[in-house]
């Protein structure tokens, strides 16, 4: 059991207000006006806000670590545009510096996903932030999507001497593979038992629409390139950076595509990313594309999460709502929409008390709790 | 509704009518005459002492997909190392938002065919489109348009470790890879479910006669490979670039063939073109052959078909035929003549508002409507 | 003249008047304070009680070197060509007309110093330019030759030992360059001065030669505290004066740097470790230095952060420690000292540089952003 009492309450999925947080087994069992029983450890928040965990959707951390070169790079596995048998579990190193800076700074989960340098890149998994060397530890999903990507990446990485090496070669390998992987589930389904082929193996469940393939897109006509092979095959899918999503947002918004959109932090890096910043941010959230903030850890780093959501909120967004695009709806676009993103009972008890507004960088975790346990103090009067 | 009164009209199929007037009503052409009663309630603009025509049709561009000025990112046209990639679609490869678009809007282009580039013997599917819009998909026309296909020096020099080394390397290319389609087409009827191939597929549209094979062929001895390949496979097809048509005017003249001639003027960069002749469209056009002009955007900029009408004229194409080589000529090759190529009743009101009688320097685009909307408006300099 | 009143101005040197007016003519500040009369005619504009600083000055940066949103072609920050190209000059490569320029108005940056990369040895001369209005470099420049920028650490061995197969492979071997070529060009300046000198032109010492002569300092690029310490013992060997640029690491050093009173830009402290030698990057350096009395400014190294923020670093360092007064003037008054062009910007005081920015509010928060930027007299930006 935990407590956090005389909060101001940011629960996000309703509106702000005074109260505690009562936590038992890593849930949230009261939230609000709660009463603490005898002998249950405390924190008062001393009328500091308290959010949601923040989640940052769209990570590399592990994959990409921190201070190492290449020898702790193992984000993309550029053998080959086609690797949806490779999966972020077998990656991901749980001491990355990275997940003790997002324990600091409030991030409490964060979606790890393979690079982009491949058509179809691998299994993505959800983790949370917590200190240890095992990764299943840190685990809450797996997999929780299929990294795809068109545009630049992949067919700088392999063109001109390899496909792809246009943007309708990137396409056509989509599709070449996903033709072959729905072929190999038909002849499975009909009981033929076709040679085994894991490339195809860990492809049915996308083509049979149970996982989401996450394409990786940030020019406008790419963004229509995802949707027309996400049309074709009927695919569950969300969009991943989404840099120009401003210029076709009515499209997006009234197909509720799942966006993640960043990082708008970082500058015109490459050709497709022209224009990149939180004014087309802005432009989605108006036009009521569904849609979260990432900042593509360690592009920007995961860390400055909370910062990027104050720059949306500059950008003429809502800081509710800002502060929405990474907490639940984050969530959401994860696939954990229920579990976690906001301090409503049942959830997770992933809780971060604030030294100021959340959304002013200047601001610091005090307190970050994950799964109902302590995860990072800030020391001093930060009340625990 | 609107009616647009007082200027000259040329509606391609049919007699310039002096003091016309179109009606637009939803994008299209409602009504289109000299002596037409305008209902009341509609919006009226005078156009005296303008000249109105058709959007132009580009049948063969490349628009959006090489992002110029913009580098290797934005290289999309062709998929190396080939050389074949026939199951590449050209839609995927085009950006909207793309300078070259607003390009063809200035230079009155409504309409335009855009291929995959010719490094490859077989290079992919083409489409047509209309040269407005945020999202390609929408700006579709018709899709697929045809299959590309190269020959000549482009797809030899190809990086490919497959790639021909010679001319009768890249025949023998296309020859076995129409037969491979032709045996996936017999196991898929039998219905054996031969592994799924695209690629394959793609050609096997062209042999059961839903799309042409849209041959890239300079010199006069590819142009005449191309028709032998074509005729010995059964297909539909016609000839993109045809610079050496003018040397067998009459070989072709008598199958009546479509020849997108162009780019136009360009220079004799390449040996195969080497022979270049300003003359070439009069002469084929003059032996019967469908000529239709094209600018191969963006080897010549868009902004300028207007001027290759011009210099083609200069060389012997009559006016008429000349207007005809970039309206309905071209919607007629690529398919979409019920759609675009004339101002008709029932047509999409797909318009150029000109100064003064086309062709001229001195006549340029106005405003350039597509579907009823202004997309182009000439800035006041 | 043009007049901004009601305005809390923040003068950049710690001082904060409210309800101030300043009178900018003829592209200089005439006067400020609190009980200025406006002269008749004046345009004024009407600050409504928002702060105003003066514009902010990057120290550090490759704006116009490394162009926005484009790839190979825009990118003429390193000539590798050789480790040794002290003869070229970040001027000739600025392109003016980059839309970065843009994205320095929008934070309210109205000078920086521009230095080719890090790659090399000796990398050629830095230069001071305002960042508006953007159409030929070298009407922006304030100061032309600023230094000579330097570089030690990862970034010479690895574009050139790892990268082209030559020296230097090590530290030692970047060292021993650098060491070289100083001593050729302390002899190549005596030579050239003798009155019968058959020396003949060299374009790499004659452009080393100001450094020799103690007219322009060594810029020299270090990260960790090593290598800040061989920056150090090489350019006390050679009396020559120095900066240290990024100094990741200073917080091991303090004592030592402010006994020598080594003037260090300091940042991107908003990154990751991107590398080993950025092990510990953060707002600590700041810190320590602030605390020690090293005298330091803050840099984004755009683009590595967009200089866009430069404000909100500021801010992020004032909470970690620092202060507000010290943080703005990290990125005003005391930027413009380690450049040395404090003469004429980095402060609002009378005769200076007519170079002013209004906010929206509190420059600190990230969340805010200029309304009027002014260089030399002129709004350059205007956003409400």
């Amino acid at each position: 059991m935990l407590a956090v009492i005389n909060a101001r309450l940011h629960p996000v999925s309703s509106s702000p207000g005074r109260g505690g947080l009562l936590i038992r087994e890593g849930k949230i069992l009261e939230a609000g006006d709660i009463r603490v029983p005898e002998d249950t450890p405390t924190i008062d928040a001393r009328e500091r806000i308290v959010t949601p965990g923040i989640i940052e959707a769209h990570c590399h951390a592990g994959l990409s670590e921190e201070g190492i070169g290449w020898e702790g790079n193992d984000g993309n596995e550029r053998s080959d545009p086609i690797t949806p048998h490779v999966r972020a579990i077998d990656g991901a190193n749980p001491e990355d510096k990275a997940f003790r800076f997002f324990r600091e700074a409030g991030i409490t989960a964060s979606q790890l996903t393979p690079g982009s340098a491949n058509i179809i890149g691998g299994e993505q998994l959800v983790a949370k932030s917590r200190e240890t060397v095992f990764i299943d530890e840190m685990i809450v999903l797996r997999p929780s999507g299929m990294k795809a990507a068109l545009g630049e990446n992949p067919k700088r990485v392999y063109g001109p001497k390899k496909s792809p090496a246009t943007r309708m070669g990137n396409a056509a390998v989509m599709r070449k593979w996903l033709d072959r992987a729905l072929a190999y589930a038909d002849k499975k389904d009909a009981g033929d038992s076709p040679d085994f082929d894991m490339i195809l193996e860990s492809l049915i469940p996308v083509v049979r629409g149970d996982l989401p393939l996450r394409i990786h897109c940030h020019r406008a006509d790419d963004i229509s390139t995802a949707l027309r092979l996400a049309e074709e095959f009927s695919l569950r899918f969300s969009l991943e950076h989404v840099t120009q999503g401003h210029l076709v947002a009515d499209t997006l918004a009234e197909r509720d595509v799942f966006c993640a959109v960043g990082p708008s932090m970082v500058h015109e890096a490459k050709v497709e990313m022209r224009g990149n910043g939180f004014e087309n941010a802005a432009k989605m959230v108006r036009a009521g594309v569904r849609f979260c903030l990432t900042n593509d850890h360690p592009v920007v780093h995961g860390r400055n999460l909370p910062a990027a959501a104050g720059l949306l909120q500059a950008a003429g967004v809502p800081a509710a709502q800002a502060l929405k695009s990474i907490t639940l709806a984050a969530a959401e676009h994860i696939g954990l929409g229920d579990r976690m993103g906001s301090l409503d009972v049942g959830k997770d008890a992933d809780v971060v008390i604030w030294s100021g507004d959340p959304l002013d960088a200047r601001s610091f975790a005090d307190v970050t709790i994950i799964d109902g346990e302590i995860a990072h103090c800030r020391g001093g009067d930060s009340g625990c | 509704m609107h009616a647009y009164i007082g200027a000259k009209i040329y509606p391609v199929d049919g007699p310039p009518i002096d003091d016309g007037v179109i009606l637009v009503e939803d994008g299209k052409i409602a009504g289109i005459g000299g002596d037409l009663p305008i209902p009341d309630g509609v919006e009226v603009v005078d156009l005296s002492g303008k000249v109105i025509i058709p959007g132009l049709v580009d049948a063969h561009s490349h628009a959006g997909m090489w992002g110029d000025g913009e580098g290797e990112a934005s290289q999309d046209g062709n998929e190396r190392p080939g050389p074949i990639t026939a199951d590449v679609d050209a839609i995927d490869s085009v950006n909207p938002h793309h300078t070259s678009f607003a390009s063809c809007r200035e230079g009155g282009v409504t309409t335009v065919q855009i291929h995959p580039g010719s490094g490859n013997a077989i290079g992919g599917l083409c489409f047509a489109a209309k040269t407005a819009g945020e999202v390609v998909d929408d700006m579709v026309l018709k899709a697929p348009t045809g299959l590309k296909g190269a020959l000549g020096e482009n797809p030899k020099r190809g990086a490919g470790k497959d790639s021909p080394k010679t001319r009768m390397g890249t025949a023998a290319l296309i020859r076995d890879y129409f037969a491979r389609a032709r045996e996936y087409g017999r196991k898929r009827d039998e219905g054996k479910s031969p592994d799924p191939d695209r690629g394959l597929e793609n050609v096997l549209r062209v042999l059961e006669g839903e799309i042409p094979f849209r041959v890239h062929a300079h010199r006069s001895d590819d142009i005449v490979t191309a028709v032998r390949l074509c005729e010995e496979l059964g297909i539909a097809y016609n000839i993109e670039h045809c610079t050496d048509g003018y040397l067998i005017a009459g070989f072709l003249g008598e199958r009546g063939i479509a020849a997108h001639v162009g780019p136009g003027l360009s220079s004799r960069g390449k040996v195969e073109t080497a022979n270049r002749h300003e003359g070439n469209a009069a002469i084929l056009a003059a032996a019967g052959v469908k000529v239709c002009l094209v600018t191969d955007h963006p080897f010549l900029d868009a902004r300028y078909l207007m001027a290759y009408g011009g210099v083609a004229q200069k060389y012997g194409l009559s006016f008429e035929d000349t207007l005809r080589a970039l309206t309905i000529c071209p919607a007629e090759s690529i398919g979409v003549d019920d759609r675009v190529g004339s101002l008709s009743q029932g047509k999409d009101a797909d318009f150029l508002v000109l100064a003064g009688e086309p062709f001229s320097f001195k006549s340029p685009v106005l405003a350039t409507f597509i579907e009823g909307v202004e997309v182009y408006t000439r800035p006041t300099l | 003249m043009l007049a901004i009143t009601n305005a809390r101005i923040h003068t950049g040197t710690g001082e904060t008047i409210e309800e101030g007016t300043i009178l900018l003519r003829n592209g200089k500040i005439e006067a400020l304070g609190k009980d200025i009369d406006v002269p008749a005619g004046a345009e004024i504009f009407d600050a409504g009680g928002r702060p105003v600083t003066p514009g902010l000055v990057e120290a550090h940066g490759h704006v116009g070197l490394a162009n926005e949103g484009v790839g190979w072609e825009g990118d003429d920050v390193n000539e590798t060509i050789d480790p040794v190209t002290p003869h070229i000059s970040a001027l000739d490569g600025i392109n003016a007309r980059d839309r970065v320029f843009d994205d320095f108005l929008r934070g309210g940056i109205t000078s920086v110093q521009i230095k080719p990369g890090s790659a090399n040895i000796l990398g050629g001369s830095a230069v001071a330019v305002k960042t508006g209005p953007n159409n030929a470099a070298d009407d922006m420049i304030i100061k032309a030759n600023t230094g000579m920028k330097a570089a030690l650490g990862e970034n010479p061995k690895r574009a050139h030992g790892a990268d082209k197969d030559r020296a230097p492979y090590t530290r030692m071997g970047s060292a021993a360059i650098m060491r070289d070529w100083l001593f050729r060009a302390r002899e190549y300046v005596e030579k050239r001065t003798a009155s019968d000198s058959k020396t003949g032109y060299d374009a790499k010492l004659e452009a080393l030669a100001p450094v020799i002569r103690g007219e322009i300092p060594l810029r020299i690029h270090c990260h960790r505290a090593d290598d800040m310490l061989t920056a150090i013992r090489i350019a006390e060997e050679f009396d020559v004066p120095y900066t240290l640029e990024h100094a990741t690491q200073g917080f091991k050093i303090p004592e030592y740097l402010a006994e020598r009173r080594v003037s260090c830009a300091v940042g991107p402290s908003m990154s990751r470790e991107a590398k080993v030698e950025l092990e510990g990057v953060g707002f600590e350096t700041a810190v320590a230095f602030q605390r020690a009395g090293v005298p330091f400014c803050l840099t984004t190294d755009h683009p590595v952060i967009r200089a866009l923020y430069l404000h909100m670093i500021a801010g992020k360092a004032s909470a970690a420690g620092i202060g507000p007064d010290a943080a703005l003037a990290a990125v005003t008054a005391s930027a413009a000292e380690h450049i040395g062009i404090a003469d004429r910007v980095g402060s609002l005081e009378t005769g200076k540089d007519a170079d002013v920015v209004v906010w929206s509010d509190d420059p600190l928060d990230g969340r805010s952003h200029p309304v009027r930027v002014i260089i030399d007299g002129e709004i350059v930006y205007e956003r409400e």
